[in-house]
Formats: C-alpha cells, sequence, structure tokens
C-alpha cells in the first residue's frame, strides 16, 4: 500500500469528504422529512392521498438512482434549469431514499396498536394532531434500526455524486487515480473515508435503539 | 249530582291536560333538542353493519343524564360496537344517534367538539407509552381545550389525587400496574370534564386483585352524578352502581331493566341462560 497517494492528495481526499458529508446530511435531513410525509400519504384515509403516496414510492423505489441522478442533472438542463452536480446529486438521492423510509416508517405506523389512534381521537384531537404527537413519535422509535439501515445506505449511495461531478469523495477518487494512474490504492482510500462516515453511524444508531429501549 | 261532577272533574282534566301536560311535554322535548335537561344519549333505530355483517339491529335507548347504565351480554352481542357509536369511533349504518343534543351522525357536526365532551377508557387502557403520566393527562386539555400548561398541571393534578395515585405524576405508563394505568386512564378522559364517560370492558385486561381499585374510582364518579355508560361482566359493580342493566345479544337489546330486577329474575330466557353461566364458572 502506498500511503504517499494519501498524503500527495490529502487535500483533495478532504475536499471530497466534506462534499460527501454536506450532501449525505442534507439527503439525510430532507429525506427523512418527505419519508413521513410520503409515509402518512400512504396511510391517509383520503384516498387521492393515498394514491400518490403509494405511486410515489413505487416509482422512486424500483428504479436505479443513477436514473434519477441523470434526470435532475442532465433531464433538468435540457429544459433550461442547470443544477451542479452536488445539488443535483443531493436532491436525486433524498428523493430515492425517501421511497424507502416512507417504507419503514409507514411498517412503524401500522405496527403501533390502533388504540392509541382511538384514545387520541376520543379525547378530542384531530387526526392530523393524534398522527405528529401520538402516532408518529412511537411509529420513528420502533423503526429506529431500520432507519438507521437506510442512513447507511444513503451515505454510501452518495458515490452517485461522482458521476455528475458532484465534488464527493468518488469524483475526487477518480481524479486522483487518472492523474496518478493508481486505482487500487486510491480506492482503498476512498473506502477508509466512508468508514469512518458509517461506522459512527452504526454505532449511534445501535446506541440509540438501547436508550430508547430503556426510556420506555 | 253525579253527572254534574263527572262533567266537572272531566273539564278540569281536559283543562289540565292541555295547558299543563302538553307544556311538561314540550319543555321536555326542547330541553332535549338543547342537550341541557335530561336525555344524554338518545339512539333512535340505529341499526349498524360491518360489511354484510348487521352487528346492531334496531336500537332504541335513551340514557339520561347523571344515569349509570350497565350494557352486558355474550361476547360477540355488539355491546362495545354500541359504546363506540356514541362518540362515533363506529358510524352508524341507519337510524338516528343524538349525544348531548348533537346528532351525531350528522356531516356537519364537528366531531372533535362532541368528542371534548365525551370521555373513554378502553379495556386496554391505550395510555400513550411515550409519554409520562402527567404528559398523558395534559395533553388532550391544552391541545384540544387551549389551557395553559399551569392550568392543566393543576387540573391534572386534581384527577389524579381523585384516582389516588398522585405520587406516580413522572412516571411511564410501563412502570404502571394494570390497575393503576387503568386509573390514570380514567383521570386523562375526567381532565377533559366531559359531561358523559363511557367504560368499555374497563376491568376486563386486570388481574383480579386490581379489578377492585378500578371499580372504587368508577363507583365514586357514578355517585357524584356522572353520566356513564358501561360494558362489563362486573356484577357486584353493576348491582350496587348501575341504575340500568341493557342485556344484548345478536345486536338486539333484549331486556332493560333496573338491576335489582334483572339479576333476580330476568324475563328473557336468553338473559337467563347468559346469567347462570357467568354465575355458576
Amino acid at each position: 500500500m502506498d500511503f504517499s497517494i494519501l498524503t500527495d492528495n490529502f487535500g483533495l481526499y478532504l475536499e471530497g469528504f466534506k462534499n460527501t458529508i454536506i450532501a449525505s446530511v442534507i439527503a439525510l435531513v430532507s429525506s427523512f422529512f418527505l419519508g413521513v410525509i410520503v409515509a402518512v400519504m400512504r396511510i391517509s384515509p383520503v384516498k387521492v392521498l393515498n394514491w400518490l403516496g403509494t405511486g410515489y414510492v413505487e416509482f422512486f423505489r424500483n428504479i436505479p438512482v443513477l436514473i434519477i441522478t441523470f434526470f435532475f442533472y442532465f433531464g433538468l438542463a435540457s429544459i433550461g434549469i442547470e443544477l451542479d452536480g452536488l445539488k443535483a446529486g443531493t436532491t436525486a438521492l433524498s428523493i430515492y431514499t425517501s421511497a424507502f423510509i416512507a417504507e419503514a416508517i409507514r411498517a412503524g405506523i401500522m405496527s403501533v396498536p390502533k388504540g392509541q389512534m382511538e384514545a387520541a381521537r376520543s379525547s378530542g384531537l384531530s387526526y392530523n394532531q393524534s398522527m405528529r404527537l401520538i402516532i408518529l413519535p412511537q411509529a420513528i422509535k420502533i423503526v429506529i434500526p431500520s432507519l438507521g439501515n437506510q442512513f447507511i445506505n444513503l451515505v454510501k449511495n452518495s458515490s452517485i455524486l461522482g458521476v455528475v461531478a458532484g465534488l464527493d469523495l468518488m469524483y475526487q477518487a477518480d481524479l486522483i487515480s487518472a492523474r496518478a494512474f493508481v486505482t487500487f490504492d486510491v480506492y482503498l482510500f476512498v473506502a477508509m473515508f466512508y468508514l469512518v462516515l458509517t461506522i459512527p453511524l452504526s454505532l449511534g444508531v445501535h446506541y440509540l435503539e438501547k436508550r430508547l429501549a430503556r426510556s420506555h | 249530582m253525579g253527572v254534574i261532577f263527572l262533567s266537572v272533574m272531566y273539564r278540569a282534566w281536559s283543562r289540565f291536560f292541555k295547558c299543563y301536560y302538553l307544556k311538561i311535554l314540550n319543555t321536555l322535548n326542547s330541553r332535549r333538542k338543547m342537550g341541557e335537561g335530561k336525555f344524554m344519549i338518545v339512539f333512535d333505530n340505529v341499526n349498524k353493519y360491518f360489511g354484510h355483517f348487521h352487528v346492531l339491529k334496531d336500537i332504541n335507548l335513551t340514557i339520561n343524564q347523571g344515569e349509570v347504565v350497565v350494557i352486558i351480554g355474550p361476547s360477540g352481542s355488539g355491546k362495545s360496537t354500541l359504546l363506540r357509536c356514541i362518540n362515533r369511533l363506529e358510524a352508524i349504518s341507519s337510524g338516528s344517534l343524538t349525544v348531548n343534543g348533537v346528532p351525531i351522525h350528522d356531516k356537519t357536526t364537528d366531531i372533535n367538539k362532541l368528542r371534548r365532551g365525551i370521555g373513554m377508557v378502553f379495556q386496554h387502557f391505550y395510555l400513550y407509552p411515550h409519554k409520562t403520566v402527567l404528559e398523558n393527562i395534559t395533553l388532550a386539555p391544552i391541545k384540544v381545550l387551549g389551557k395553559s400548561e399551569n392550568e392543566a398541571i393543576k387540573t391534572a393534578e386534581f384527577y389524579l389525587e381523585k384516582v389516588g395515585i398522585q405520587d406516580k405524576a413522572n412516571a411511564y405508563p410501563a412502570q404502571l400496574s394494570g390497575g393503576q394505568q387503568q386509573r390514570v386512564a380514567i383521570a386523562r378522559g375526567l381532565a377533559m370534564e366531559p359531561e358523559i364517560m363511557l367504560f368499555d370492558e374497563p376491568t376486563s385486561a386486570l388481574d383480579p386483585e386490581m379489578i377492585g381499585e378500578v371499580l372504587d374510582v368508577m363507583k365514586k364518579l357514578a355517585n357524584e352524578g356522572m353520566t356513564m355508560a358501561v360494558v362489563t361482566h362486573e356484577m357486584g359493580f353493576a348491582k350496587e352502581v348501575a341504575d340500568r342493566i341493557v342485556f344484548m345479544d345478536e345486536g338486539r337489546i333484549l331486556e332493560e331493566a333496573i338491576p335489582a330486577e334483572f339479576y333476580v329474575n330476568p324475563r328473557e330466557e336468553r338473559a337467563r341462560i347468559f346469567l347462570s353461566r357467568i354465575l355458576n364458572h
């Protein structure tokens, strides 16, 4: 292993690392909120919302994230909306991940006993209030492990940014390897940078899981 | 002589009838419409279907203000459904159901507003597990009635004391026994200061040891004049507290009687069989 690859290009690696973190954090937050909204739509008693939610999930879950990314990068550019690689990639990542998160949260909502909603409604709370104050907090607690998996996937999937010049780790790695005519070592170091992100994330999820289990 | 006496009596009677009897009837009726008088819950020919299954058949039942009505019957007889129609957890299929003067089947009825005045206690408590006892009780008064947090906490503490668990205010539901949880659920209902309390088999999920403490709270409530509809098999409670027993089977009300009458000498054969079974188990 040639550590000079790492030390010589440390600036580029760091730049990529930074952008990967930015893209991941933004996509994590927005896919979570998007996912909650779509999950609530999917179980909504309003038929139209129901269909929209189901359509959203089935569409975005069943196409490659690369195609969604190309849509935001090349597709929108062709009708005059130009997004840079970072923005296009992050948007695609958020939408793609939100479909999975929506499914996870929906499963969580379904596993909250029906009586919770009835108790909340019978005390005069509206459907929306009951959902927000009673059902969702319980549902999210239940699905934290599977949300954690989705977030780890998200960080790894952020490598899609490399394809559309998103300036992330993967993009920088391509650059370095093209310049130095080395592939194996360059990508090994990239893998290590990803691990620096995903392993703490995974541990964090474990910790949360344990703490929440204790609190009730 | 006799004829004159009779005709005078007749006139007096018809006069009384026109002036007073009709007036009394009218005031009763208008009170019923205003919702401030005697009739709190009125089922008028109510039917309810789950798909093709006819759950409630031609239900006619009136529950007066301050009355405690105990509904009993075999499982699947529709007693829980009947109760759940009162706060529209179940929609009725036909007929009319008036609660506190408001037709609850009406599309224009603001159901959330109506539900403020109807507390409900469930078999499995359904306390919110992610909230403390105090938060469980103050949530609806704050979010629905718009009370300030301080005010809501004061009310909550008052009712917690009433159900005898003021020292558990900051515990989570999972840290309480079943009996304590059910008493918190009752306090949660009372904190909305409802005019009607519905109890759906409130002691059926409890250890035998804990049934008494819940029934005691319910008795206290009944003595204070709360209008209560209770689905339960607790005969001791029914005998002591109920103003009326309603016996249901296969979606119909078969018998309505005062407890002394019902338990000693039920009119219906089906009720007799039911009673002998629950007494000799």
